[in-house]
Order: C-alpha cells, then structure tokens, then sequence
C-alpha cells in the first residue's frame, strides 16, 4: 500500500527518487537540491512531502500538535500500523507514560555507574585491535560494545539475540517507502515481532533487565499490558545499529582528515564535539516521517491536512542556512544542535549511552592509533540507515 | 525585547532574548558560561541546570515529565528553583526574569 496523495498540491515539487540506490549511497546532491527547492518540497515519486531544511526540520518535530506521531513515523501505511503504539509512534501523555519507562535506564544518572565499565571494555578492545594492525571497523570494532554491553543490558534470551543486528536493520529497512527493499525486508520483521512477543516476556528475561523492566511498569498499571511487544522494539529497534553505523562513520571520517585526528588526539576534551560533528555530517537515522494533522504553513509552503511530510536529518545536518560550510569536517564545531538524534519530544532515548559508547571507543583509539588508512569498505545500501556494513582499516600506532 | 539576567559565579549579565528561543539557547548564542547544553534543548542531559532567582517566573510553563526526569540527574543539587533552561521558552512576558546557572553541569 502507498501513501495516498494530498488532493491539492501547492508549493515546489520534485521527481527525485531519494530512495534510488544511488541516492542512498551519495544522497547530498539530492538534498541540496531539495533544500534549495524550498523549505518544504513535494516528493511525486512518493506522494509525500519533503522537510530538508534545518529550520523546516526542527518546526516540524517540535511541534507535535500539527506533526503528530501516533499516525507512524514511517514512510508506508503497513509498517505504521505494525509499530502503532509504541513509544516513537505516540503522542502526549500516552507517549509521557511508556518514555518515562523506556528513559529510566538512559538518564546521565542511571548510567553513572556504567562507565567505569564501558571504559575498560573499550580499552580493552582497542588493545587487542591495534595489536593486529588492522581490523574492520565494523565487525571487530563498532560491533563490540553494542552487542557485548548493551544487549546484555536490555536482557533478552539468549536465543534469537544473534539474530538482533539482521532484525535491528531489517526493521528499518522498513520503515522505508514501499519499495523493494522494504519489501523484501518485512519477512524478517515478521520474525522480530514474533519473538517480542513470545520470547521477550517474563521468565525468559534476564532478572533486572531493561526489557524486564517494561513487564514490572505494566504489571505496576504504568503501562498497557498489551503495549508491552511493540515497546520492545523501542529497545530492540536502534540500540544496535545506530551507534555500529555512527562508530563507522567516524572511522571513515577520521581516515580522510587526519589533520581533524590529530586534533583530537592532542586534546581529548575535543571527543564529545568529535562526536556532534560526526553525527551532524553522517547521521544515523537518514530520516523519519511525520503525518499532518491540520493545515499548516511553512515559509510560505502550504502543508495539507492529512498528508505526510518526510524529514531529512542527514539533509537538515548539512543546511549552508544553518551551517557555515557544511559539508567540512570540523571537530572544534561542537554543533550541539544537530539532528542526528531527532529533536522535541521524540529526540532518541538513548543519546546518553551512545554518547557513552563513543567517547570510551574514540577516547581509547585516541591514546593508541594515530593513523587509520582505510583498506576497504563497503557502504550499507539501507533505506534509512547510513553507514557501512565493511570497513577494514590498517592502523599506525 | 525581553531581557533575561544570567548568574554565572560572580559575574552577572543581561542580554536581549529573542522570542521563540530558549533560556538556553539565549546563553549559548550570548557566550554566556556555565551552559553546556549536551544533548541540544532536548531534556535529556541535565547540563544546562539553571536556578530561577528572580522576575516573572509564575509565567514559565510547568515541568514536564521528560523534564522532571532530567532534574533528578543534575550535578549541581536540585532545589525547589531549580529548571532546565531548555525548556524555558522566551516569551514577552518573561521580561526581566533572572536565572543563576548551576555550578556544576558535568
């Protein structure tokens, strides 16, 4: 099923297949055009509208009144109804109860007492990387603390957690239009589903785990009881593969400007707005969509009722209208205000421990590489994510 | 323009603040220190903790959920006056409102 088309269709638009592979490998192109098109652009091949203007982007996700979530977030109609619910596609108070339950282990202070942890575990590794002289970035390394730590942390059985990176993709895969990708992807969806549902319940969850946690707040009456799958995949969803695509890009980013390395090296209180800027220039999460609850006017651009609007963090990122020279690596920037976790009230739940992850890994990769050189890489073809699924690079000490 | 009043130590500054801004951003964009701001004007860091002092502040909105949730992770003690200044919008009725930065914000 597509979207349906708005009835009128004011305001500039464009034939430009985003969601082309060549689009997706290199989409900065596409979204200046899109940027430069106007402040919100009408996508023909899609039948939705496009925000890529930073100013365009942040409106749009902090104003939930018009941009509601409960009607998906999605780019198709199936997959917003699979995930409708949870806390991403939620509003108001509904989405207030089941966030305070998903943030609970997310604050700064609930993940006091995790760092000390986080730390010597990427020390750890990056010893044991950097003694081979070379590793992918991907597997070996950007891999290593989500899937170690954090789906320890979450606390779902044993079985099926090998199985979390193909779902975590295959997942947002989905959230694509209704192309061949998102096509083929929704088999493994099924699978995903299957097991939030029957594996990741009580008894079968690791005691004290974050999963766990959400059965206790249904049980305690915070939540439905029947919410309990889809929240799930608020965990399942992008724990994983969000900060293994941003601990590639950042690889990749280092390898090509060593000046902005050196940088870092010499001052490790550059980490953090090391790591803002590699969000800024290569988000994560390329995009997510919002429906429009009533008419709306955006720098002049009409907004109709019932239509969908998609917004482009990777294209908002990237604004010349925001950003002076955007497209340049600048690890002294320290864009705190970037939108590669979103903003307003569905701003990502787990900037903190990603950040956490990072900082410990780029912290110790700083003390012990002074050089990457990439030797070969091979970027994901993903509807939404953007990363690398290969990344071997020799390293100098 | 509405004028907002920073303790930062010992030093004190007012600026003009924009309507549609923040508390916040209004530091951040005036170089006023104290105010990291990590996770953007999103309630989800704790580090741009502001104590309300003085001025209209019976006109800022309420905590919110995701607010509160933040408040009990600050550094520097929570009080009774205690705000995220992210989510302090500027609005003409804030005029004159006077904030001390938190100490500590990491």
């Amino acid at each position: 099923m597509t979207i349906t088309p708005p009835a009128t269709i004011t305001g500039p638009r464009s034939d430009l297949d985003i969601y082309a592979d060549a689009a997706l490998l290199d989409p900065w192109p596409a979204y200046r055009e899109l940027r430069d098109a106007g402040p919100v652009v009408f996508l023909d091949r899609y039948n939705m509208y496009a925000a890529t203007r930073y100013d365009a982007v942040t409106h749009i996700l902090r104003t939930p009144e018009v941009f509601p979530s409960s009607e998906g977030v999605m780019m198709n109609d199936e997959m917003n109804q699979v995930l409708r619910g949870n806390t991403l596609c939620s509003d108001g108070a509904a989405h207030d109860a089941s966030r305070r339950v998903i943030v609970k282990p997310l604050t700064p202070k609930a993940l006091r007492p995790l760092q000390d942890d986080i730390r010597e575990q990427a020390r750890g590794l990056v010893d044991r990387l950097t003694a081979r002289g070379g590793f992918d970035a991907v597997t070996d390394l950007a891999q290593y603390l989500p899937v170690t730590v954090v789906s320890n942390l979450v606390g779902l059985p044993e079985e099926g957690r090998e199985r979390m990176l193909v779902w975590a993709s295959e997942m947002f895969n989905c959230f694509g239009p209704m192309n061949d990708r998102t096509r083929d992807s929704f088999s493994v969806l099924g699978e995903m589903m299957e097991y939030a549902t029957t594996q990741a319940v009580p008894g079968k969850l690791k005691p004290g785990s974050w999963a766990e946690a959400i059965h206790d707040a249904a049980a305690r009456g915070e939540v439905a009881a029947d919410k309990c799958p889809v929240m799930m995949i608020d965990y399942m969803g992008p724990s994983l593969d969000t900060t293994i695509f941003a601990i590639s890009s950042a690889i990749w980013l280092f390898a090509h400007n060593p000046d902005q390395w050196d940088l870092v090296r010499e001052d490790l209180s550059l980490v953090p707005s090391a790591i803002n800027e590699v969000l800024r220039l290569e988000a994560p999460i390329q995009d997510f969509s919002r429906s429009v609850a009533a008419d709306h006017e955006i720098d002049g651009v009409m907004l109709p009722a019932g239509s969908r609007v998609i917004t482009f963090y990777g294209a908002a990122n990237r604004d010349e209208r925001h950003y002076p020279d955007p497209d340049r690596f600048d690890v002294r920037r320290n864009p705190t205000d970037h939108l590669g976790f979103g903003a307003g009230p569905h701003a990502c739940v787990g900037m903190n421990l990603a950040r956490l992850e990072m900082r410990a890994l780029f912290e110790a990769l700083a003390a012990k590489v002074s050089r990457f050189e990439i030797v070969s890489e091979e970027r994901a073809l993903h509807n939404i994510l953007r990363g690398f699924t290969r990344l071997d690079v020799s390293v100098h000490g | 323009m509405p004028k907002i009043t920073y303790h930062v130590g010992e030093e004190v500054v007012t600026v003009d603040a924009a309507p549609g801004s923040t508390v916040m951003l209004t530091a951040v964009q005036n170089d006023v220190g104290g105010i990291v701001a990590e996770c953007g004007g999103n309630a989800m860091c704790a580090t741009c903790h502001v104590y309300l002092e003085d001025g209209p502040v019976d006109e800022l909105p309420a905590i919110s959920v995701a607010e509160e949730e933040m408040l009990e992770c600050t550094v520097s003690p929570r009080t009774p006056a205690s705000r995220l200044s992210c989510q302090l919008p500027v609005t003409d009725a804030v005029d004159g409102l006077v904030v001390r930065v938190a100490d500590e914000q990491s």
